[in-house]
């Protein structure tokens, strides 16, 4: 469990940190610097808050195997992946699986993104998952609600920008 | 040549300083530059962005009137009333003004759904007004949502036909300052760089780039929480509020480093999503304003 003692040096790390930025602003004269402090400072808290989260979360569902692991070597690239959480939360890897799924428009329908259902969207036949999309909080976006084919919509408000649909993980295929 | 500056001369802060106040004293005796007048016209709206306007600081708004503009015109703060009032602003019209207008133009039955004033017996309507003002400008300003692209008065089902002022004034240039309702700095930093340095550098949606420049989600203290997947599930909570439905994300402004109310909070300082009231197509393109049921988790798909 090397990963799990590198998720405390993380936090050790930040505590320690956060220690010193709360001293530095206890004795801070020049005030143009604080809100860059501050912003550290919660940084730092909301990093804390997560990975006591995932440390949490990782107690409750590995604790059985905790006394068979600790004698054998992880390799590196697996440690690095799992210990660090991706910049955008894509829910990519239940997806990738299922990457051929056809929905048929009322299929579709249902993926609202309302009452823990994904957000998902069809653009030129294609289904994309938006429900942790930046631009569609609330699984809304500019008016349009998530859970129907936007071709049309996608073609006057984004002509020409093909990169957009490129960044977004595909579900699947509209029949 | 008496205005060049030849070394050595001194650098320092108050000598910099003495030089530029002596050239502007100078400059204002030669009458080489002036205040520039300003016209405020109010259409149809709320006159939030006045009330707005009266919260700057730094400048504020006595300082604005004393030392940068003479305002002209303006319905909310003028003491004139009636018919005298209207004969002000169109006497005004033959000096060089800057219009700064907030409000929709109602299109509907030309214009008769909003009436700012009466001239010489008959009816001003804003229509009128925006296009006769519009013309002769010479710079203007569209300030707030409702002046920029129709906001609030043109939101459904919009009974009075009204539409942003360049839709009345198709050629013009303008600067657009959207915001429901702007903040004072974004109309007071504006109006200074155009007395100052000229236009401002715009987008090309026409907003000043000052102001208007990054994504409210770029510059969010709650980022963090947004990258790491964590969302609050009900106001209040110090999370990422993009579950509930905060539009930080598409909307362009300053919000998170400028913050309102004499620089002090933003909503969601105050565990309350962006609405988006400075993106184009607000407020029906931002609506729902708040939503809990996607903030739900049900388990098993």
């Amino acid at each position: 469990m090397q990963n799990i003692e590198m998720i405390s040096m993380q936090i050790n790390y930040l505590v320690t940190q956060a220690r010193h930025d709360i001293y530095t602003l206890s004795t801070l004269s020049d005030t143009s610097m604080k809100p860059q402090i501050l912003q550290r400072l919660w940084d730092a808290l909301s990093t804390i808050h997560f990975l006591s989260e995932w440390l949490a979360n990782q107690a409750k569902t590995s604790y059985h195997f905790l006394p068979s692991q600790p004698s054998i070597p992880v390799p590196s690239g697996n440690l690095n992946q799992s210990q660090i959480p991706p910049i955008t939360p894509l829910p990519t890897p239940p997806i990738s699986q299922s990457n051929q799924r056809t929905f048929t428009i009322g299929e579709l329908a249902t993926f609202t993104g309302k009452n823990g259902r994904p957000a998902y969207v069809a653009v030129n036949g294609i289904v994309y998952d938006v429900t942790n999309n930046r631009a569609w909080a609330a699984a809304t976006h500019f008016g349009l609600l998530a859970g129907k084919d936007y071709t049309q919509e996608f073609a006057s408000c984004h002509a020409g920008q093909q990169s957009i649909l490129a960044t977004l993980p595909v579900v699947g295929r509209l029949v | 040549m008496e205005g060049q500056i030849l070394p050595p001369e001194s650098l320092t802060n108050e000598a910099i300083a003495e030089r530029l106040t002596s050239t502007a004293l100078k400059s204002l005796k030669k009458r080489t530059i002036k205040k520039k007048n300003l016209i405020y016209l109010e259409l149809n709206g709320c006159s939030g962005n006045i009330i707005s306007l009266l919260n700057g600081q730094n400048p504020d708004f006595e300082y604005t009137l004393n030392s940068m503009v003479d305002l002209k015109f303006c319905n909310s703060l003028m003491a004139a009333e009636g018919e005298p009032a209207i004969e002000k602003l169109m006497k005004a019209m033959d000096d060089e003004y800057i219009l700064a207008v907030e409000g929709a133009v109602a299109l509907k039955n030309n214009g008769l759904y909003n009436i700012i004033g009466s001239w010489q017996g008959k009816p001003l309507t804003g229509l009128q007004a925006a296009k006769m003002l519009g013309e002769k400008a010479s710079h203007i300003l569209a300030v707030g949502a409702c002046a920029t692209h129709g906001g609030v008065s043109a939101a459904k089902p919009n009974p009075s036909q009204s539409v942003g002022l360049q839709m009345v004034l198709p050629d013009k240039k303008m600067i657009k300052l959207p915001g429901c309702p702007v903040h004072p700095d974004w109309f007071l930093g504006t109006l200074a760089h155009l007395l100052l340095y000229g236009e401002p550098e715009t987008d090309n949606l026409d907003r000043p780039l000052m102001f208007y420049s990054t994504l409210i989600h770029d510059r969010c203290p709650r980022r963090p929480f947004f990258d790491r997947g964590i969302f609050a599930e009900k106001l209040g909570d110090k999370t990422c509020l993009f579950k509930l439905g905060c539009r930080g994300p598409v909307t362009r402004v300053d919000c998170p480093t400028r913050q309102w109310n004499g620089h002090v909070n933003w909503p969601i300082g105050d565990n309350t999503p962006c609405i988006g009231c400075a993106q184009f197509g607000f407020p029906d393109a931002m609506a729902p304003f708040i939503s809990y049921d996607t903030t739900r988790v049900v388990k098993n798909e």
